[in-house]
């Protein structure tokens, strides 16, 4: 069951990458990526890493997905200073692919659920031990990328305020 | 080859499919996004299969180094939209000059 999930869920991601690859609205490529990413976080899931998957899922489904329409929503939509605008059109979704797309991830939900039912307690005994890696042989590496993420926030903050004034 | 081999290789090399082929700066970093997905799932799948957590480690620093150049870049782009000009990479020149 854990397999033809972990199988269904590769299908589905690398269907939504292909699908993200040919989109020419910027709506519809961040709207797949947000399908390739949970995907993914369905995928780190099976492969026995709940706390990876969990990650995965707030850090770059949600958090980078916001951002990213965030900055697709602010942007100009005139042909002069944000380029082509059918790029900025919502576009539509053909019902029978989101249709199809429904089934496939509630039978992967359902397929998921039956594996993690049958290996409760099996998965997520290495992640117990990544708080132990983290901060202590990898502390610097660790501290590192905690002042990459404030720097980066500084810089979103200054930006706008720059903007503003 | 193992099924989180195979994945993660075909999403890396969308990835950079998408980096390549597109000119949108912003469907670039949309790229990057999947190219880090993909090399999470590699190093998940054999942190697992070696019993190592250090691979767990190193993909949660790939995660959040994943999201600081996520925010940086999209700070780039959303400065040049309001500077009116285009998003297309190919319009970045100035270095080239």
């Amino acid at each position: 069951m854990r397999e033809a999930a972990f199988y269904l869920a590769g299908a589905g991601a690398v269907f939504f990458s292909l699908l993200m690859l040919f989109q020419r609205g910027l709506y519809a490529a961040a709207a797949c990526l947000l399908g390739a990413l949970l995907q993914t976080g369905a995928l780190l899931y099976l492969a026995g890493s709940p706390l990876v998957g969990f990650l995965q899922v707030v850090i770059c489904s949600g958090g980078v997905m916001t951002l990213v329409v965030v900055a697709v929503v602010s942007a100009p939509r005139k042909a002069g200073a944000g380029g082509d605008p059918a790029m900025w059109a919502a576009g539509s979704v053909p019902r029978p692919l989101a249709a199809g797309v429904v089934l496939f991830l509630a039978a992967e939900a359902a397929l998921a659920a039956a594996g993690a039912m049958s290996s409760a307690g099996a998965s997520g005994a290495l992640d117990a031990r990544v708080g132990a890696v983290l901060f202590g042989p990898y502390a610097l590496a660790t501290e590192a990328a905690a002042l990459l993420l404030f720097l980066a926030a500084l810089a979103l903050v200054s930006g706008r305020e720059r903007e503003a004034r | 080859m193992n099924p989180a081999l195979q994945v993660g290789l075909a999403l890396f090399f969308l990835g950079l499919a998408c980096l390549a082929l597109r000119g949108r700066l912003l469907v670039m970093l949309l790229g990057l996004e999947l190219m880090a997905a993909g090399s999470v799932v590699i190093l998940t799948w054999q942190a697992g299969v070696f019993g190592d957590p250090a691979g767990l480690a190193a993909v949660v620093l790939i995660l959040a180094v994943a999201a600081a150049e996520a925010v940086v870049g999209l700070c780039l782009i959303l400065r040049l939209h309001h500077a009116g000009r285009s998003g297309d990479a190919e319009s970045l020149t100035a270095l080239r000059e």
